[in-house]
């Protein structure tokens, strides 16, 4: 019933808006890489250094399955890595963020949706200037096949469909419920394991696939490497799951975001 | 006219923090246990409907806890009313609760340019302002050091600073006259007084009756979330200040509380808290229409001074014969 009119005011300007995710997105990074000598490449130690631990420990024992090549082993578990984390990295920073910004929003009449897109915006930069270039370069090395490289950017995007849908839902939610990252800690854990990072999926029995596949960090991993280390013709099944996927994320993320942005000046 | 601001019936209702057990365990136990609890609602602003034309300076009164900040965040549009329709036009800025949101970790620049951009300014524009900014604030020494390293007082002084170096259509003032020390806040005083001037719509929250009376065209008292009285501002001062029993019952740490009155002899009589402290304003209202905003100073130029007041428990009453010319 309240005035549209006062609210189109905020919400209508997409300019002004990308300029405050933007705005806010480079804040965020300047914050954390303030006063650190490596700077952004420290987003990057993280898949690299678990893509050792994981070589050191499983490479030789898996690389059969990797046509006895532990180079492949290495790549699979990079490309998974560099999902898994960019996911859980941005959606646990996204899932603070509009509580983190409650004092502002108590005094500056700002679309709260900004501060987890924000965030979002902040790791795709990230990686955006780190390893997912790296993750097009092994494509065009391991496939030599321009069509899968090109098709990278598509699986990246949607991947971080996933992120924002993820994003926007977790950042309202922990509006309401404070021990929101509690659980998304143990979620994330699940997610991880669930996901074919470390181990081929050939080990997982052919009973639980059906729910396994529904994970969908595995099935955005499925589709990087369908685009980064397969062989032969393309499956393209997998990129269109993961994108129709996240397209429905985002719909989901950005309708229950909506819904209850009205309810989160009250508790901020 | 042009209204800057209308309010149609607005009515605010807002969850009580601590009814709500922001716990994602406890809500799955009680969903189970079938006695999920709806968070219960207080009605902040009830039925308030408003109209300021531009370039009125308006001053919202009232008890703390009346609803005077929140009607503010409403005309800010921090929040939205649960029913009846509000209505800006033009540019708002809102000066509220300064400094809060600065990054501790990041430069003065940075911020600035920050909170600019949140304030609703393009970022080529703030960026250009940022010397400007600095300057008045009178930090463009400290300018690349992180702003955690700013006292609170400095803080704040950015945070006004900011926020009036655009001449907004708007502006919207919550107690802003506590910034920094007095030589700042004179300066702080007379940008305001800039846009005072300038046609701009001002819409002050205070207890500085004084400074109400002077400034003010238009007092609305808010009172349990309702507007109680809308009218003339030296009219509602002392309306006000009438309500607030004398002696022991002012409140402490308020600027200034004091009124004029006529009393059966006919003289005018001064009531205000006791002018124990060098310079502390007394007010005065003359036949509940004229008003002056006094210090010693006056006194001393009107022929009265502090010996001429009278002590009556913290009541300081100036009698004054009806007819005489105080300015």
């Amino acid at each position: 019933m309240a005035t549209a009119l006062n609210d189109s005011f905020v919400t209508g300007n997409t300019r002004r808006n990308l300029q405050l995710v933007r705005i806010s997105a480079f804040r965020a990074l300047k914050v954390r890489y303030r006063g650190t000598a490596l700077g952004i490449l420290w987003s990057f130690t993280n898949p690299v250094l678990m893509t050792a631990v994981y070589t050191a420990i499983f490479g030789a024992t898996f690389s059969k399955f990797y046509d006895g090549s532990v180079v492949r082993y290495v790549i699979s578990a990079f490309v998974g890595l560099v999902v898994v984390t960019f996911f859980m990295n941005a959606t646990s920073e996204a899932l603070t963020s509009v509580v983190a910004n409650g004092s502002l929003l108590n005094k500056i009449a700002l679309p709260p949706a900004i501060f987890p897109l924000a965030a979002v915006g902040a790791n795709v930069f990230q990686q955006g200037v780190t390893s997912f270039p790296i993750v097009f370069v092994i494509s065009l090395v391991v496939t030599h096949d321009p069509v899968r490289a090109i098709l990278v950017p598509v699986v990246l995007a949607g991947v971080v469909l996933l992120v924002t849908g993820a994003s926007l839902a977790l950042a309202a939610l922990f509006v309401f419920f404070r021990d929101l990252p509690h659980l998304w800690q143990i979620v994330g854990f699940i997610l991880w394991f669930s996901s074919p990072l470390f181990y081929p999926i050939e080990l997982v029995s052919p009973q639980i696939r059906p729910w396994y596949n529904l994970n969908p960090v595995g099935q955005a991993i499925t589709a990087l490497r369908e685009v980064t280390i397969a062989r032969g013709p393309i499956h393209y099944r997998p990129i269109v799951v993961l994108l129709f996927t996240g397209i429905v994320w985002v719909v989901l993320g950005a309708w229950f975001f909506r819904a209850k942005r009205r309810d989160f000046m009250d508790l901020l | 006219m042009d209204a800057a601001i209308e309010l149609r019936d607005v009515t605010l209702q807002r969850r009580t923090q601590e009814e709500f057990h922001y716990d994602l365990k406890r809500t799955f136990f009680d969903l189970l246990r079938g006695r999920m609890r709806r968070g219960r609602k207080r009605t902040v602003l009830d039925g308030i409907s408003l109209r300021l034309e531009r370039g009125e300076k308006v001053a919202l009164i009232g008890p703390n806890g009346s609803g005077k900040s929140t009607l503010l965040k409403v005309i800010a549009n921090v929040l939205v009313p649960t029913r009846g329709a509000v209505r800006i036009k033009g540019t708002v800025a809102p000066l509220i609760e300064l400094g809060v949101g600065f990054e501790p970790e990041l430069s003065l620049v940075d911020n600035i340019v920050y909170y600019g951009v949140l304030l609703g300014h393009d970022e080529a524009l703030v960026k250009a302002n940022v010397d400007g900014i600095l300057e008045f604030a009178e930090l463009a020494e400290v300018r690349d050091e992180p702003t955690k390293t700013l006292s609170s007082g400095m803080t704040a002084r950015l945070g006004f600073a900011i926020a009036t170096q655009f001449r907004p259509d708007i502006l919207l003032l919550d107690e802003i006259l506590a910034v920094g020390d007095e030589r700042f806040r004179r300066k702080c005083a007379a940008r305001i007084e800039r846009f005072w001037d300038a046609h701009s719509t001002i819409v002050l929250v205070s207890h500085d009756m004084a400074y109400i009376a002077a400034t003010c065209d238009r007092v609305i008292w808010v009172d349990h979330g309702a507007v109680h009285f809308d009218g003339p501002s030296a009219d509602g001062v002392a309306r006000y200040l009438a309500t607030i029993p004398s002696g022991n019952g002012f409140a402490r740490g308020e600027e200034l509380i004091a009124v004029a009155q006529r009393n059966p002899r006919g003289e005018i009589v001064v009531r205000g808290t006791s002018p124990t402290d060098q310079g502390r304003k007394v007010f005065l209202i003359r036949d509940g229409l004229r008003h002056w905003v006094t210090t010693q100073a006056w006194y001393d130029k009107c022929g009265y001074g502090w010996d001429d007041i009278v002590h009556v428990d913290d009541t300081a009453i100036l009698e004054v014969p009806e007819g005489e010319i105080l300015a």
